[in-house]
């Protein structure tokens, strides 16, 4: 019980740490004394400092999925049930700031195992943007990626926000948002009467 | 519902190639150049070093590569090195730049104010596509580690970002129903054909990238021209240039 919530510090502590001094800049001493942690403690969990970020980055993200996944599960059809799950995603980021940066903005500075993190996170949205290709009239005829670059529209502004320092403001960004996500499957005529619905 | 079969000639032929100019200059980005081969020919102690900047960030990640790496795998002295440049940043840039230049390059060689939006849209991301196939190292350092390597080479990437939005935006010059499409529709177009791009290459498929020219182009044309001519587009893309098919 006590190595799982040291563990749960240190995690907490990676985050707050890369995301104050940048993960080039982070010491392991930064993380043990924020996570009021020994030295000793540290390296009975993690290797190296790589392993410690890319695990505060997996439990970061696998926090994210299930809450986006929790509120796509609602009730209605699939435009609808994205707007939910997109609501759920914006309004966990501008909740935690710090989260945000290190999961969409910060990763790549971790080098190419982050990143790799980074897309396999990206991934779990895959099946709940696939659906909009059963929902979309013209699902069929649509070009094969169209999943990943709709999950790439979405994650593309949604990073321009938190670099330009609007993190708390991302919920105000939901049309533009929900638009990037709808239009590809179904066309920006019919995605922006869907996002004027409500 | 009908293809664009025109740009609004509002501007004669030179003004708009001037356009483009300016826009890279704007962004202050080095003037396009589409003669670097892979692996380059190296005229000078200076050029070696760009390219192996490039190699060891691509097969070792920015923050691990040292200034001893790439000066092992240019043969080049730290001493010559040091002449050169300040330091990893100050080389890394300069290829940067050098790769930023092949792309705004091969844009502005498919560039033709003759050309309707559509037309030049397909013509640039098929140009921009075959680039990275053919220049893996290259393709890896200006897409995936520019953003690990510091603010300088981060704001490149940015510009040349910038440069392709707003050729983008041009879609909106004789769009169905301009007031319709956000401002947010440039940029969630290209950081959907940047995000496949990115995927490719992380996973190793460099030298498939062409074939993803039908996704790009749909895409990329969605919000200005609509569902249906989009896909058309993504077809005619796929038509014109059969490496897509393979």
């Amino acid at each position: 019980m006590i190595a799982r919530s040291q563990r749960e510090r240190l995690l907490d502590a990676a985050i707050d740490v890369v995301a104050e001094k940048g993960y080039a800049k982070t010491t392991i001493a930064d993380l043990t004394r924020e996570a009021g942690i020994s030295r000793t403690t540290f390296y009975e969990m993690y290797p190296d400092k790589e392993a410690c970020f890319l695990a505060a980055y997996d439990a970061a993200a696998d926090v994210l999925a299930r809450r986006v996944a929790a509120a796509f599960e609602a009730e209605g059809e699939w435009p609808a049930r994205t707007r939910a799950g997109l609501e759920a995603l914006l309004g966990s980021l501008a909740a935690e700031p710090a989260v945000a940066r290190l999961a969409l903005v910060d990763f790549g500075a971790a080098g190419p195992s982050a990143q790799r993190r980074y897309r396999a996170a990206l991934q779990r949205m895959t099946p709940l943007f696939d659906e909009g290709r059963d929902f979309a009239p013209e699902g069929r005829r649509l070009p094969p990626n169209t999943s990943r670059m709709a999950i790439g529209a979405v994650v593309g502004l949604i990073a321009d926000e938190i670099e330009a320092g609007r993190t708390e403001k991302l919920p105000d960004r939901l049309p533009d948002v929900l638009l990037a996500a709808l239009s590809p499957y179904l066309g920006p005529e019919a995605a922006t009467s869907e996002v004027e619905k409500r | 519902m009908s293809p664009r079969s025109s740009v609004n000639g509002k501007a004669s032929s030179s003004d708009r190639t001037k356009e483009l100019d300016e826009l890279i200059e704007q962004e202050q980005l080095p003037a396009g150049r589409a003669d670097l081969a892979e692996p380059p020919v190296a005229h000078s102690q200076r050029e070696r070093l760009l390219v192996a900047v490039a190699q060891t960030t691509a097969e070792k990640g920015y923050n691990a590569t040292t200034i001893g790496d790439v000066c092992t795998a240019a043969g080049v002295s730290r001493a010559t090195f040091y002449e050169l440049f300040k330091d990893k940043e100050d080389c890394f840039h300069a290829a940067m730049e050098l790769s930023l230049a092949d792309a705004m390059g091969s844009i502005v060689a498919v560039y033709s104010p003759d050309k309707p939006w559509a037309t030049m849209v397909r013509d640039a991301a098929a140009a921009f596509l075959e680039l990275l196939a053919a220049r893996p190292t290259f393709a890896r350092m200006a897409m995936i580690e520019a953003p690990a390597s510091g603010e300088r080479a981060f704001q490149l990437y940015a510009s040349g970002k910038r440069v392709l939005q707003s050729l983008l935006e041009r879609g909106r010059e004789d769009p169905v129903e301009e007031e319709a499409i956000p401002t947010s529709a440039a940029r969630a177009a290209l950081a959907a054909a940047e995000s496949l791009i990115v995927g490719q290459i992380l996973t190793g498929n460099t030298a498939r990238l062409p074939e993803l020219l039908p996704d790009v182009v749909y895409i990329t044309t969605l919000p200005y021209l609509g569902q249906e001519e989009a896909l058309r587009q993504a077809r005619e893309a796929e038509r014109e240039h059969p490496a897509a098919d393979r």
